[in-house]
C-alpha cells in the first residue's frame, strides 16, 4: 500500500516511466492479489455494493496519517498554497472564503498527473482496497482537490458526460485531507455502501446537483451520514465546470479534455470504462497517457514559478524599474535646457557646433519611460483583454500617475548616498544610472576646514606652478561665465517677427546716429581708425548683422523697400555710406532685393517702387562714391565695399552701371595695378573682390588686364 | 556625465577598445550608455589569432567595467569644447560638493 503510493506523494517522482512499463495482459494475478473473480466491473463480483469500505479503511488510518504527515513534510509549500485556493462558488465555504491573486495559478500541472494515476487504476481496476488508500494521498498530491469535486466529476462521466477537466478548484476545507481520513470511524458508514468508495461520496454531490440522467437513486443510509448541507437544486451539472476558476484562465496547460487523439478516450477514472475498451483502445491510452505524463512532467517543470508572483507583485516589480529609468534621466528631461547643458555640455555644444545631431540615441530615457508605459498600455487595451479592457486601461494610468509621483519623491528626498545599518561592518552605497555607486569613498574635507589650508597654501607661494594654474583656471571660469551670459543676450532669435522689424527699423533710421557710423568717420589724416571704434565695429558686425542678415533674408519685399526708404529719408546716405557698417546694411537690403527679383516674388508694383528708391539712392550716392573707399588701397580692407558696389551694380540699369564705372574706374585701376606688386595668393583675393563687381555689372578684371 | 557625454558624439565612428584582458577591438561604436556600456558593430579583433573563437563575432554589447582604454579618432574629439566641458563638470561637482 505505502509503496503504491510513494509515486504520488511528490509530483516529481510521479512520472518514473510507469506508465511505460504498464503492460495490460499482465493482469493475471490479480485475482489472486486481491481476491477478486475476473475482470468485472465494479459493481460485480466479489468487490460488490456491499463493499465494506469504511471498515477496512479504517485498519489502515493510521497508515495514511503518517503518509500526510510524510507528504507535508516533503511538500511544505503545496499546503499553504492548498489553504489560499479559491471556493468554487457553487459550494460555499466560509471559512476559506479569502480570495487570493492566485486562483489563476492553481497549478494545472495537477491536472495531468490525476490522469496519468488513472491509468494505473485502469490496470488494477479490481483492487478496491487500494483505491480509498490512494485517494487522499493523491488529493495531497494534488493540492487538496476535494473529495467531493473528485465524486461528482466521477459521477457526471458515468452519467456519459463528456469528462469535465480533472477538479482544479480545490477544497480549502480539505487542505488536510488527514483530517479529513485520521478518524473515518466518526463517519459511521453502512455496509451498503456502493462499491467504489467515491461513488459513496458521489451520491452527496448527486444531491447537491440532481441530474436527470442519474440512474443510480442515492443510498438513503448514506445520505443521513454524510449530513451534506442543503442542496442546490436544479443546478444542472454542467455547472460544474463553472466551478474551475483555472478553465476560464488563459490555461498554460490545455484542458484535458481537448488533448489530441485521446479527446475520444474518455479519461480513466473509473474503473468500469476501461473495462469496455478494446486492447488496442487500451494500448493505444497508455500510450497517449505515457506521453502526456511526460509532457505535463516537463510542463511543470516549467511552470513550476508560476503563481510565485502574482500580477499585483509584477507590476509592483516593473514600477521599481521605471522609476529607477525615469529618476535616473527624468530630471534631465524634464529640467529646462540649462540643466541639460550642464550635465551634457561637450556633447549638446559639439553637436551643435557639428551641425545637426546624427542618428543618436539621443532620446532621453525619459522618454523612453513614457514611451514604454504608453506602449503597454496599448498593448494590453489593444489586444482586448477580455477580463478586464478597462481595468488593465485604468492600471496603466494608476501606473504612470505613480511613477511620476515616485520621480518627484525621489527629487524631493534628500539624496542620501549611504546607508550605514547600526552593528554592521560595511556600508550600502546607493548608485542610480546617473550617479553609478563610487568605488571609493573618500571623505571630503568640511568645508570649515577646507579653505584654511588653502588659503595658507597660496599665500605661501604666490608664484609656484598651482597658483599659476588656479589663476589661469579663474580666468577661464569667468570666460565661461561669460559665454553662460552671452547665450542669455542672444534675444534677437528669440523675439517675435514684430519685435524684430522694430529693431531693425529702429537701427536703420538711427543708422547714422550709431556709434558704429557715427564715430566711425574716418578723420582726416589718420589712416586708421582708432583701435577701440575697430574693435566696437568688429563686434557690432559679428553680434548684430549677422541676426539682421537672417531676418532680412526673409523679410518680405515691402519691408525692404520700406527699410531703403527709411535710409534715404531719415539719414545722411553718404556718411553712411562711408562706414563699414552703414555699407553693410545697404548691402544687405539691396541683395536682398535682387534676390527676390530673381526669384520673380516682387510684384510689378513693388518693384516700381523699389526702381523709385533705388534711383534716389543711387543719386545720392554717386558724389560720394569716390569717398566710399576710406581706407588706403593697400590696407586690403575694402572688400566690404565692393560688396557694395556689386549690390549697386546688379540692380543699376546700364546707364548707372556706367556712371557706377566712371566713378570707381580709379580705384579700380589702382587695385588692378597694386595686385601686381603683391604675392601671388594676395592678388587673387584682391582681384577677386575687385572681380565681384566687375562681374555684376557684367565686366572682368581680366579685361583691364 | 563628462564621459557619457563626450563618447555620445562618437557613435558612429570607429574606435578602438582595449579591454581589461587584453583584447582589442576596433569597431564602429553605436551607441554608449550611462554606465559607459558600449554597443559595437563591424567589429574587428586585433590579434585575431589568439582569439580565434571571435573570429565569428560581428557586433558586441561590451559592459563599462572590462573596458580599460577607448581609442578615439582624434579629428573627431573638440579639445577646447572637452576642456571647456572638463572645467564645467569640476565646477558642477564642487556645486555639488558643497
Amino acid at each position: 500500500m505505502t509503496t503504491r503510493e510513494l509515486p504520488f506523494i511528490d509530483f516529481e517522482d510521479t512520472y518514473d516511466g510507469l506508465g511505460d512499463q504498464l503492460d495490460d495482459d499482465q493482469d493475471a494475478f490479480n485475482d489472486d492479489t486481491f481476491g477478486g473473480g475476473g475482470p468485472a466491473g465494479p459493481s460485480s463480483g466479489a468487490v460488490g455494493k456491499d463493499f465494506d469500505f469504511f471498515g477496512k479503511t479504517a485498519t489502515v488510518a493510521d497508515a495514511i496519517g503518517e503518509e500526510q504527515i510524510r507528504y507535508a513534510l516533503q511538500n511544505p509549500q503545496a499546503v499553504p498554497v492548498a489553504g489560499q485556493q479559491v471556493q468554487p462558488a457553487a459550494q460555499p465555504e466560509p471559512a476559506f472564503s479569502k480570495r487570493s491573486g492566485y486562483e489563476k495559478y492553481s497549478d494545472p500541472g495537477f491536472i495531468p498527473d490525476l490522469q496519468a494515476k488513472s491509468s494505473v487504476w485502469g490496470v488494477s481496476q479490481k483492487k478496491p482496497e487500494p483505491m480509498p488508500m490512494s485517494m487522499p494521498a493523491m488529493s495531497a498530491a494534488r493540492k487538496m482537490m476535494s473529495l467531493d469535486e473528485v465524486e461528482a466529476q466521477m459521477q457526471m462521466r458515468n452519467q456519459g458526460y463528456q469528462p469535465s477537466p480533472v477538479p482544479q478548484a480545490m477544497h480549502p476545507h480539505l487542505a488536510d485531507p488527514s483530517a479529513y481520513m485520521r478518524h473515518p470511524q466518526n463517519i459511521p458508514l453502512p455496509d451498503g455502501f456502493p462499491t467504489i468508495p467515491p461513488r459513496g461520496h458521489a451520491s452527496t454531490a448527486r444531491k447537491r446537483w440532481p441530474s436527470p440522467g442519474d440512474a443510480s437513486p442515492p443510498l438513503p443510509g448514506c445520505r443521513k451520514c454524510m449530513a451534506p448541507p442543503p442542496g442546490i437544486p436544479g443546478m444542472p451539472p454542467h455547472l460544474m465546470q463553472g466551478n474551475h476558476p483555472p478553465q476560464n484562465m488563459p490555461p498554460q496547460v490545455p484542458p484535458p479534455t481537448s488533448r489530441g487523439p485521446n479527446g475520444g478516450l474518455p479519461v480513466i477514472t473509473d474503473p468500469q470504462q476501461l473495462v469496455h475498451l478494446t486492447e488496442e483502445q487500451r494500448n493505444a491510452y497508455l500510450v497517449e497517457d505515457a506521453k502526456r505524463a511526460k509532457r505535463n512532467h516537463k510542463i511543470f517543470l516549467l511552470s513550476r514559478g508560476n503563481g510565485l508572483m502574482t500580477p499585483q507583485d509584477k507590476n509592483f516589480i516593473t514600477r521599481i524599474q521605471l522609476q529607477q529609468l525615469v529618476a535616473a534621466a527624468g530630471n534631465v528631461a524634464d529640467s529646462d535646457p540649462e540643466a541639460v547643458l550642464a550635465e551634457d555640455f561637450y556633447y549638446q555644444v559639439y553637436s551643435q557646433i557639428r551641425g545637426a545631431p546624427r542618428q543618436h540615441p539621443h532620446q532621453p530615457l525619459g522618454h523612453f519611460a513614457q514611451t514604454y508605459l504608453l506602449q503597454t498600455g496599448n498593448r494590453i487595451g489593444g489586444h482586448g483583454n477580455r477580463r478586464a479592457f478597462h481595468s488593465a486601461d485604468n492600471h496603466m494610468q494608476r501606473m504612470q500617475q505613480q511613477v511620476q509621483r515616485a520621480v518627484e519623491a525621489a527629487k524631493a528626498k534628500p539624496k542620501n548616498k549611504q546607508l550605514i545599518i547600526e552593528g554592521s561592518l560595511g556600508k550600502i552605497s546607493f548608485s542610480n544610472a546617473k550617479a553609478p555607486k563610487p568605488m571609493l569613498n573618500i571623505k571630503r574635507p568640511d568645508s570649515s576646514e577646507g579653505p584654511r589650508p588653502k588659503k595658507l597654501h597660496s599665500d605661501l607661494s604666490l608664484s609656484d606652478r598651482k597658483s599659476i594654474l588656479t589663476n589661469i583656471e579663474g580666468v577661464y571660469s569667468g570666460l565661461m561665465s561669460m559665454e553662460d551670459m552671452e547665450r542669455h543676450s542672444r534675444i534677437f532669435r528669440h523675439i517675435d517677427q514684430e519685435q524684430r522689424v522694430t529693431i531693425l527699423t529702429m537701427i536703420v533710421v538711427h543708422l547714422d546716429s550709431l556709434d558704429v557710423v557715427h564715430l566711425a568717420q574716418p578723420v582726416p589724416g589718420e589712416a586708421q581708425l582708432s583701435v577701440a571704434m575697430r574693435e566696437s565695429i568688429d563686434l557690432f558686425s559679428l553680434a548684430v548683422m549677422p541676426s539682421l542678415l537672417g531676418y532680412v533674408n526673409e523679410a518680405p519685399f515691402n519691408i525692404i523697400i520700406g527699410l531703403l526708404g527709411l535710409v534715404i529719408a531719415q539719414t545722411h546716405v553718404q556718411t553712411v555710406a562711408r562706414t563699414k557698417v552703414g555699407l553693410g546694411i545697404l548691402t544687405m537690403l539691396l541683395s536682398r532685393a535682387e534676390i527676390v527679383k530673381e526669384a520673380g516674388q516682387a510684384s510689378e508694383v513693388d518693384w516700381q517702387q523699389w526702381v523709385a528708391k533705388f534711383n534716389v539712392l543711387f543719386d545720392t550716392l554717386e558724389p560720394a562714391l569716390a569717398d566710399i573707399f576710406t581706407s588706403s588701397i593697400n590696407s586690403g580692407d575694402d572688400m566690404y565695399v565692393w560688396q557694395f558696389l556689386a549690390a549697386v551694380g546688379i540692380g543699376a540699369s546700364p546707364e548707372q552701371q556706367q556712371r557706377l564705372v566712371i566713378a570707381v574706374k580709379d580705384r579700380v585701376m589702382e587695385t588692378v595695378a597694386y595686385s601686381k606688386t603683391l604675392p601671388a595668393d594676395m592678388a587673387s583675393s584682391r582681384l577677386g573682390n575687385v572681380n565681384l563687381f566687375m562681374r555684376a555689372i557684367g565686366l572682368d578684371v581680366e579685361l583691364l588686364g | 556625465m563628462l564621459f557619457f557625454s563626450f563618447f555620445k558624439t562618437l557613435t558612429n565612428q570607429t574606435v578602438t577598445i582595449e579591454l581589461k584582458n587584453d583584447i582589442r577591438i576596433r569597431g564602429i561604436l553605436k551607441s554608449v550608455d550611462q554606465y559607459l556600456n558600449i554597443k559595437l558593430d563591424d567589429i574587428e579583433v586585433l590579434d585575431l589569432d589568439k582569439y580565434p573563437h571571435l573570429s565569428s563575432v560581428k557586433n558586441m554589447f561590451i559592459r563599462g567595467s572590462v573596458v580599460r582604454y577607448v581609442m578615439l579618432p582624434r579629428s573627431e574629439v573638440d579639445v577646447g569644447l572637452l576642456e571647456d566641458a572638463t572645467r564645467r563638470e569640476a565646477a558642477n561637482q564642487a556645486g555639488k560638493a558643497r
